[in-house]
């Protein structure tokens, strides 16, 4: 998906200057790009989840399930459609990027512990790895669009912490060495449905022309 | 009294107390099954099922907690969802929160609680059905299809890209019970062909979020489809008519085949093909018949045959001839060979004996009889040129020639003319020594040649020596035809031979040819033969008149015992002919006649009476009565 991504990125730069349809709808392709990865990857993490209440959890719905809350709870998103509308476009693009740097690490730590459980089948350690895989490749096309929205005058330049979005976490780093598993699943699964439903969002606000 | 009263108030605070614990009064049961829904991600609403409520009014509450919170919150709103529901407007809904609920039922007697249930809303999403269900059948070159359009659910917002929906549509027959469902995708319309002429759909639609749950269906949508029956009809027919033709196609080139293939597989048998041979006749003959059959056929050529072949025999005269007609005869050498043994028989044709010597000369024969052959037909060839030139020259020349060569090769070239001269002749006619015959004659003469025994023949054409026969020869006949052959006269006893063998006329013949000719068989014509016999080496042939009466001078050819032996006596009485016995002598037609007396000598002894008579007189008495004098061949034997 990143290879397809990229080539779309070199085909948007293909455009002439000038052309802002044709930039436009390379944007469209990429942001379509992107949403269709993080679909992907909210798929498995919830396939992953759903795996891991079966086997380890019998007793679901339990009070207070959650132990912790997810380390990235203190990132401050959107939990409505008001809310998510109502934002600018730069801070949900800020949010989206914070959020995929956040779990870069937790989810290869994760498929780590994943792939020395001798309960995890091939198939879930699998889908771990892919799963942080993802996330990494899902981060730098988000950056690649955000760059092109950036190049068409669709968002300003005012987000500067993008370059370094590990600094947004710094504080946070190890807070998500304290989650067990589940609670890692669980959180990363919501994250990942945030990330695809922000960029929807983004791109219908963006270009609404195209497919919204 | 007042015991009255207090058992009175006991009695009623009994009952009293009775009814309000005895009927069902009790805490309420725990509510179940909390279910909730969001139709737009923005609200939601949840459903519990209540449990009993323990004979007494009770009442539910809906407590929920979000997470991270221990703040407990009641349910805003219980009417606007219905009986036994909360709805959560969207100022208390948050996505991608985790709201912990719990149901309480409460009545005078106690509370329950229900077990605490965890939603989030993004989870629990189930759209309204798609709205606007549109179905068209359009007619498209005459293949109508149905078109399906809708509009999502108004609620969910789905421009802003807040919602994702996909759709689904099915379809089926008015009065069937089996729904064909057609994935949509993210699209608003959707084509459907493959429709029943006539029939009536209901389509529906419904709808579902990318992480949610299925709407419900749309009402149904019907619509009917209008009948295209002839299209339809028309082209089954051609396909009918198409498939027939080819099916008719294929039956006949199986059917073609059918005899190629089985003539390759089992190949006809030629059958035998032996030419003049009849198969059926050889099925259903004789074996007689079908020996003679296989045996005469054409060849060799017996009947109408040789007159033609006579004809030609005589024309051609050179060497060449004798190769075609050793050609002929070989074939008939064949046959003779098969048909007879080195003899010839009367019943055997002339051709048949010739052939055999042909034969030998041809193939690995007795050398000797291939010698034979080849002279003889060269001769033959030869013959048959003369007599077509000119008889009587040939009759003269003949005493000079022919007395040549082995006998061998006279017979053979008698032999191989014969049978091309030749047909086989009952009987043998006188026939003087005429032109016509000529060409029958050095036939004749062959084939008389050929009738005789290999050791007659021989001796037969023992010749003399050229001079001696000479001499001999201007007497006779058979000189002039075979003047190329050095037919010995001697075969005088073949001659004989022959003549007895056959009727008289072969004499007659035999003297009538001027030429050595053979009397021959039967095959020969009577009027053809001329039996001339040559006189061998010593001897002179005499020629038998037609009397056998007669007697001739003979001259003696060492090999017939019949012949006698004439000792040329010069005396006064002139030639001493020996008696002879009864000989066959070929009758020479030639006008000089001479005799056997020109050859032979006369004895005295003959009938005539010779005293008194000079030496020619017994002679010529003796031919007197035999009718040919010449006295001048008589005396002029010896310079012959």
């Amino acid at each position: 998906a990143l290879c397809s991504r990229l080539s779309s990125m070199r085909a948007a730069s293909s455009c002439t200057n000038g052309q802002t349809g044709c930039h436009f709808l390379s944007l469209a392709n990429l942001f379509d790009r992107v949403i269709q990865h993080s679909a992907r990857m909210h798929g498995i993490s919830n396939d992953l989840h759903s795996e891991f209440e079966l086997y380890f959890l019998p007793s679901k719905n339990q009070i207070g399930r959650v132990s912790r809350n997810c380390h990235t709870s203190t990132i401050l998103t959107p939990n409505g459609k008001e809310n998510a509308q109502r934002i600018a476009r730069e801070e949900l693009t800020e949010v989206i990027l914070k959020l995929l740097v956040a779990w870069r690490e937790p989810l290869w730590h994760f498929h780590q512990n994943m792939a020395q459980h001798r309960e995890f089948n091939n198939f879930s350690s699998n889908k771990s790895l892919e799963m942080s895989e993802m996330v990494h490749e899902l981060r730098r096309g988000v950056q690649k669009v955000v760059e092109k929205m950036q190049m068409l005058g669709v968002i300003n330049s005012s987000l500067g912490n993008l370059g370094s979005p590990e600094a947004l976490l710094a504080s946070d780093r190890a807070e998500w060495r304290l989650m067990n598993d589940y609670d890692l699943l669980y959180c990363f699964r919501r994250d990942s449905n945030k990330i695809q439903n922000y960029l929807k969002i983004l791109k219908c606000r963006i270009i609404p022309e195209h497919g919204c | 009294m007042k015991k009255v009263g207090e058992v009175v108030l006991l009695w009623l605070l009994i009952l009293f107390i009775h009814n309000a614990a005895g009927e069902g009064y009790s805490p309420p049961g725990k509510p179940t099954n909390i279910s909730c829904r969001s139709p737009e991600k923005e609200t939601f609403t949840c459903w519990w099922k209540p449990g009993s409520d323990g004979g007494l009014p009770t009442t539910y509450a809906l407590y929920y907690r979000k997470e991270g919170s221990q703040r407990v919150f009641e349910c805003p709103d219980y009417k606007t969802a219905g009986k036994n529901s909360c709805f959560f407007s969207k100022n208390v809904t948050f996505v991608w929160v985790n709201y912990n609920i719990t149901v309480v039922a409460t009545n005078s007697r106690g509370r329950a609680f229900s077990d605490p249930v965890d939603i989030d809303v993004v989870y629990i999403v189930k759209p309204n059905p798609p709205e606007e269900v549109v179905v068209n059948v359009t007619e498209d070159k005459d293949w109508p299809f149905l078109q399906v359009s809708w509009k999502p659910p108004k609620m969910a917002d789905t421009r802003s890209g807040w919602i994702t929906l996909f759709y689904e549509v099915r379809l089926k027959l008015e009065n069937k019970n089996k729904w064909e469902v057609v994935s949509a995708g993210q699209r608003k319309t959707l084509q459907i062909y493959s429709l029943r002429s006539g029939g009536t759909y209901e389509v529906q639609v419904r709808c579902k979020p990318d992480h949610g749950f299925w709407s419900e269906w749309s009402p149904s949508s019907r619509v009917k489809v209008p009948e295209y029956f002839p299209q339809e009809r028309s082209m089954w027919i051609l396909i009918v008519v198409f498939a027939a033709f080819i099916l008719i196609i294929f039956i006949r080139m199986v059917y073609m085949n059918f005899h190629s293939v089985k003539r390759y597989l089992l190949p006809p048998v030629p059958g035998p093909k032996i030419k003049g041979i009849d198969k059926q006749f050889l099925k259903s003959g004789k074996s007689e018949d079908i020996f003679s059959s296989l045996v005469v056929s054409d060849f060799p050529p017996t009947t109408s045959n040789y007159e033609d072949f006579l004809v030609q025999y005589l024309e051609v005269y050179v060497p060449e001839e004798r190769e075609l007609i050793m050609n002929e005869g070989k074939d008939l050498q064949d046959d003779s060979f098969k048909t007879e043994n080195s003899t010839c028989d009367n019943d055997s044709g002339r051709g048949s004996c010739d052939s055999h010597t042909l034969l030998t000369d041809k193939g690995g024969g007795d050398k000797e009889d291939g010698q034979q052959s080849d002279q003889e037909g060269s001769q033959a060839e030869a013959d048959t040129k003369s007599q077509e030139e000119a008889l009587e020259e040939e009759l003269l020349a003949c005493s000079h020639e022919n007395l040549q060569s082995s006998n061998v090769s006279n017979e053979k070239e008698k032999v191989k003319s014969w049978p091309s001269l030749f047909s086989p002749l009952p009987q043998y006619s006188f026939s003087p020594v005429n032109r016509p015959n000529p060409p029958k004659t050095g036939k004749q003469h062959c084939l008389s040649d050929s009738l005789f025994t290999p050791n007659s023949m021989p001796s037969y054409f023992t010749q003399p020596g050229p001079s001696t026969t000479k001499g001999f020869r201007s007497n006779y006949w058979e000189c002039s035809f075979d003047h190329k052959q050095s037919h010995p006269l001697h075969p005088q006893s073949a001659a004989h031979e022959h003549l007895q063998a056959q009727n008289d006329l072969n004499t007659a013949h035999v003297d009538y040819m001027g030429a050595p000719l053979d009397v021959h068989v039967l095959n020969v014509r009577p009027s053809e033969y001329v039996e001339v016999q040559r006189v061998s080496v010593e001897d002179g042939v005499l020629l038998h008149p037609v009397s056998p009466s007669q007697e001739d001078s003979r001259t003696l050819s060492h090999q017939t015992e019949d012949y006698s032996r004439v000792r040329v006596v010069n005396n006064d009485n002139g030639l001493l002919l020996l008696q002879r016995d009864a000989i066959e002598e070929e009758k020479s037609m030639c006008p000089y006649q001479e005799d056997v007396v020109s050859r032979a000598s006369i004895t005295p002894t003959l009938q005539n009476s010779a005293t008194g008579i000079n030496i020619a007189l017994p002679i010529l008495d003796e031919m007197a009565a035999s009718g040919y004098i010449d006295t001048a061949i008589m005396f002029g034997l010896p310079t012959h």
